[in-house]
């Protein structure tokens, strides 16, 4: 008996050596330890030993059980705290759960930055309706019926008194006849031109437009603020220049160029916006006394300003929404 | 329009300013040069050489050994023209060249054997012809080694000048030269016309009668005899081929180059295929057809202005000759018109004719009345010079409506006002001077001016204080350097749809911005649709009644790309007729702000963490609630689902908010998507953004944080399928009193085990009380009756009693 006692706890030394994981120690704890196991079984036959033999074997015998639960214990304490750690191992490599995040039209954004600085100078920001009167677009804003400034708007036409705005300048109109001066905004808005669509043009684009009427607006002053916003947007640094132009809603008139020079490209003057002093035929159409009140007023294409900006050169692209467009702004 | 800097020099000296000089000046002052074509340029490095020695090459029968000289030096040239010759003085292309026809760029060569330093050029080689049988001979008597382009008076430059429409006196050379005399503070000269006439008066030869004096105030025939039509000399061919114009014979060139010098279109008649000798100025009337010279038969209106004579129109004035009158190789004897046309009848004419010449071009943005006289004269001389022709004594000047010249003043205090800068008394006269003005009266603070004829765009002081200020040089008024900041109040229209950019950017939305012209049966298919009169294309031809299109537009041409899970929003406007008369005003038609927002494709493609998540309807509702909660906080939204779902959803849903009807949404049919391409599902919601706006929200106030603890109660009921989440917790809430405060289901269960046609909804209620602790009892008894209440009414029964 105390031969098999032996034996056992061999065999099941043995065993425990060879045991890598829960799953071969649980197997190993039935073999062994449980109600039928080898080690129960020996107990069962306790009663058939002698008398004598008795607390000798017995004494043995709870010594093998204390072995085999002690080692089994540990061991089983052991290969859990392994268990454990190794679920507990953080693969940091893996892609994380992402979330998108949306953004604005490019154009919408340069939009914003261009508000952004005229807000900074004290422009409040008015829109208009795109669908316009003939009145609002071209004659309160000093285009004679018959002249041939109206040549430099291919115009969309609805009926003959009504058309697609070629400019934000009628709101210009809208917010002088609405509010009294001081008047100081900016008018942004999508602007129409019957123009083919190509690389450099497109049947829409947006426009802003900037108006302020004081009794005291000068042309000096128009060359400051913008002055002052091609520095904030282009950057310090940036060449800039004023000529002399024509538009039938201003005089003086001018356009403002900057020097535009891309990367391993000749430079070259760009036009940016045109401005000039609020013609005093407008003022009176909208029943300000010019002698009293001057102003100024300028407008500036955005998609020129942002295909500059961000080295786009074909505006279609803007209007084609492509998700690896958008998704890069 | 093409201005020759070498022509300019006819009238101005410009002999000292550089080109750069010339086109900054110009542009700055308005008149844009947009192109300098520096024709002397691509004549570099070839001179004028002399040819002192020619023997034949050693290898090759064709070809000669040349020794050129350029005047320093002698090179040794390869040279295969059989009309070479020794003491020719010839075009000699140095190495470093650029050959003007094909453009190669000569290199030190070898020939067979022989080292060739250039080449000597043939005429088409040069780019001044077709010869290219051999070398081009020049003149003996040309000194080598003058650069070839001088030599051979090649070296002029061409300006292309962007002329605004208000400066039609800078449409010709000596308006262009007026303004450099300004700028660069030089003297204009006219060409003299001294004229050496003879014979009957023009008034014996041929007649005029204006009988619409309105649109044709004044008009001058000046009669030239016996003239000889012939090729014109190589003078007045160069100065019009300068500016890119076609030379014909000595007659049409002289018109062309007199309206090129002074801007006066003018006309020559043969006289003797004018009826009676008449000149009629009258409108077309009956006449519906002509003739015009380049063969083309024109469609006229009756107010058109016509040139006729006893029987016949003989040109649509202003426009174009008719091919009966044409001067022609047997023409004899000549009736100049210089005349000067109403802009806006010239205008209408060219416009419902469609044809836009140098002339319409020019009198539809105003002549100058009081030139007539001088250019018909001035035609005359050249003529003259040119074909011999006897000129008729005196002009016959018709000019029954005559144009009065323009005063204007301009103050000094109000050119400070305007300008925000000071320009000196003296400078403002001296600039209004040169540029043709006359000064009329002058007092410390204001300065009369007559406004010269050609000035038609200078009415108002305004106009004055521009001109000051363009010649004075933009650059020099100086910018402010601080502005001051007025303290109105401070609008922004952008703000609401600024923040509803932001907040739907934050739930993973990218904006679009698409067309918003459409073809007619897209557009109708969303409204009573607005039509252009004059559309591009068919594809573009009606306004936008719906931001749909654009989007389905956009989600096909992403899913050609591959890219086919997106989320996207647009904000834009539509337009439909409010009735189905005509637009004549505002209130024809309407113009509302729609927000779409779409989604379509996946929101998850198999990641690492989930596996593919298609888009459903329920992230279009989560999404849409979401952005509602942060744009207006605190109002109560309703998303109501109507079984009518009409032609383009295959279910949809009403948006309500404070119970107005703000927008709907569902999933698109697919046989609508596939209208435009899209073969997945989009789910949409448009918003009209007007009611969104129009939603009064209540100024935001901080609700205290609650002190007293939150009790929950669960139940599940199980109940028929087609009773809706929304039913069960009105119902609850109904039965409770205000102690509930949130219903949250967390729980749908559908199974056999159930029953046929049943499903479980599990809610979580939550009570309290801002201002005590709850009772158990009271929380009971809310709980209970709730629970009874949705029993009874949707014959429910509480899932696992």
């Amino acid at each position: 008996m105390i031969d098999k006692i032996d034996e056992t706890r061999k065999s099941f030394d043995e065993d425990l050596s060879k045991v890598e994981n829960l799953t071969s120690l649980e197997d190993l704890r039935i073999k062994f330890l449980s109600r039928k196991g080898l080690v129960s079984q020996l107990f069962e036959s306790l009663k058939d030993v002698s008398k004598e033999d008795k607390p000798k074997v017995g004494q043995a015998l709870n010594q093998l059980k204390i072995h085999t639960q002690s080692k089994y214990d540990e061991l089983k304490e052991k290969l859990e705290k392994d268990q454990k750690s190794s679920e507990e191992f953080v693969d940091l490599t893996l892609p994380g759960r992402k979330h998108v995040i949306g953004s604005k039209h490019i154009l919408t954004q340069t939009l914003d930055e261009i508000k952004n600085i005229f807000r900074g100078l004290g422009f409040s920001v008015y829109e208009g309706p795109e669908l316009e009167s003939d009145y609002y677009n071209f004659e309160a804003l000093n285009f004679h019926p018959d002249h041939p400034a109206r040549d430099m708007q291919d115009t969309f036409f609805v009926t003959d008194k009504f058309l697609l705005r070629t400019h934000t300048s009628p709101v210009q109109i809208r917010l002088m006849k609405e509010k009294k001066p001081p008047l100081r905004a900016i008018m942004p808005g999508k602007v129409f031109r019957n123009e083919a669509i190509s690389a450099k043009s497109y049947c829409l684009f947006h426009q802003v437009e900037g108006l302020y009427v004081d009794t005291d607006v000068t042309f000096a002053e128009l060359k400051g603020t913008l002055v002052a916003f091609v520095k904030q947007f282009f950057g310090q640094n940036i060449k800039y220049r004023f000529r002399a132009s024509f538009f039938p809603f201003t005089e003086p008139s001018a356009e403002m160029d900057i020097w535009w020079e891309p990367k391993g490209k000749q430079g070259r003057w760009m036009e940016i916006l045109g401005c000039g002093m609020v013609d005093p035929n407008v003022l009176i159409n909208v029943g300000i006394d010019p002698e009293k009140y001057t102003g100024y007023a300028f407008g500036m294409g955005i998609e020129r300003t942002a295909m500059r900006k961000y080295g786009i050169d074909d505006i279609r692209i803007l209007f084609d929404n492509d998700k690896r467009f958008l998704t890069q702004f | 329009m093409k201005i020759s800097i070498n022509w300019l020099n006819d009238y101005v000296d410009l002999k000292n300013i550089s080109i750069n000089e010339i086109v900054d000046k110009l542009t700055y002052a308005g008149l844009e040069v947009e192109e300098v074509d520096d024709q002397a340029k691509k004549f570099e490095n070839i001179v004028i050489g002399n040819v002192k020695e020619v023997k034949k090459h050693p290898n090759a029968d064709k070809l000669s050994v040349c020794k050129v000289n350029d005047g320093k030096d002698d090179y040794s040239v390869v040279c295969g023209a059989p009309n070479v010759t020794a003491g020719q003085k010839v075009a000699f292309a140095k190495v470093g060249a650029v050959i003007p026809y094909g453009g190669m760029k000569l290199e030190k060569v070898k020939i067979r054997s022989e080292v060739s330093f250039g080449m000597i050029c043939s005429e088409r080689e040069l780019g001044l012809g077709e010869n290219h049988e051999g070398i081009m001979v020049l003149d003996p008597s040309l000194k080598e080694g003058l650069s070839f382009a001088d030599a051979m008076e090649l070296n002029d430059t061409i300006l292309e000048i962007a002329i605004t429409p208000n400066r039609a006196d800078a449409l010709s050379h000596i308006g262009i030269a007026r303004e450099l005399s300004a700028l660069f503070d030089l003297t204009l000269k006219y060409p003299d016309v001294n004229l050496k006439e003879s014979g009957k008066r023009s008034e014996e030869l041929a007649s005029v009668e204006i009988k619409d004096p309105d649109n044709c105030p004044r008009y001058i025939g000046k009669a030239v005899s016996n003239v000889e039509i012939k090729e014109s000399p190589d003078w007045l061919k160069k100065r019009l081929k300068s500016i890119g114009l076609r030379p014909i014979n000595n007659v049409v060139d002289v018109t062309n180059f007199v309206l090129h010098e002074v801007g006066q279109p003018l006309h020559a008649f043969d006289l003797d295929n004018l009826g009676g000798g008449k000149i009629i100025v009258r409108n077309a009337g009956k006449d519906t057809k002509f003739t015009t010279l380049d063969s083309k038969e024109r469609k006229l209106q009756s107010n058109d202005l016509m040139i006729c004579d006893v029987n016949k129109s003989v040109a649509i004035a202003g426009v174009m000759g008719g091919e009966n009158s044409e001067v022609t190789s047997s023409t004899k004897n000549l009736l100049i018109e210089s005349a000067y046309f109403n802009p806006s009848s010239i205008r209408k004419t060219s416009k419902n004719l469609g044809l836009s010449t140098d002339a319409s071009y020019r009198f539809e943005r105003g002549t100058d009345p009081e030139i007539t006289k001088w250019a018909a004269r001035r035609a005359a001389q050249l003529i003259q010079q040119t074909s011999g022709g006897k000129i008729a004594k005196d002009e016959i000047d018709a000019y029954p409506n005559k144009i009065y010249s323009r005063k204007c003043g301009i103050r000094f205090n109000r050119l400070n006002k305007i300008l925000g800068y000071q320009i000196g008394a003296s400078e403002v006269e001296k600039i209004l001077i040169k540029l043709g003005f006359i000064i009329d009266k002058k007092s410390f603070d204001e300065l009369t001016v007559t406004v010269p004829s050609y000035r038609h765009d200078i009415e108002r002081e305004i106009d004055l204080i521009e001109e000051v200020a363009r010649i004075y040089g933009y650059n020099k008024i100086p910018e402010v350097s601080k502005i001051s900041v007025t303290l109105e109040e401070k609008v922004d229209h952008s703000a609401f749809n600024d923040r509803v950019r932001e907040l739907l950017n934050s739930l993973g939305f990218y904006e679009i911005i698409t067309n918003s012209l459409l073809s007619e049966d897209i557009a109708r298919r969303f409204g009573n649709a607005i039509n252009l009169l004059n559309p591009q294309s068919s594809e573009m031809s009606h306004l936008r009644t719906s931001l749909i299109p654009g989007l389905l537009t956009t989600i096909s041409n992403n899913i050609k790309v591959n890219e086919k899970d997106i989320q996207l929003f647009e904000l834009g406007k539509v337009f439909e007729k409010s009735t189905n008369s005509d637009i004549n005003d505002f209130k024809d038609f309407t113009e509302l702000e729609h927000l779409l927002l779409a989604l379509t494709g996946n929101r998850i493609r198999n990641e690492w963490f989930e596996k593919d998540y298609p888009f459903d309807v329920y992230d279009l509702t989560g999404y849409v609630e979401s952005f509602l909660t942060k744009i207006l906080p605190d109002v109560t939204v309703n998303i109501k689902s109507i079984s009518e779902s009409g032609s383009k959803f295959d279910y949809s849903f009403d948006l309500i908010c404070e119970n107005q009807n703000t927008g709907f949404g569902g999933r698109l049919k697919k046989e609508f998507c596939t209208l435009f391409d899209v073969d997945q599902d989009v789910y949409m919601i448009q918003v009209d953004l007007a009611v969104l706006k129009g939603i009064n929200i209540s100024k935001k106030i901080f609700n205290e944080l609650l002190k007293f603890p939150k009790v929950y109660r669960d139940v599940a009921f199980v109940l028929d399928v087609n009773i809706t989440s929304d039913q069960v917790t009105s119902i609850i809430k109904e039965a409770s009193t205000n102690l509930l405060h949130n219903i949250k289901l967390f729980d749908i269960f559908q199974s056999e085990s159930l029953g046929k046609g049943k499903k479980s909804f599990a809610f979580q209620l939550e009570f309290f009380n801002s201002g005590r602790t709850l009772t158990e009892e009271e929380v009971e008894t809310d709980f209970r009756n709730a629970i009874k209440a949705v029993e009874k009414i949707f014959n429910a029964q509480l899932r696992g009693s």
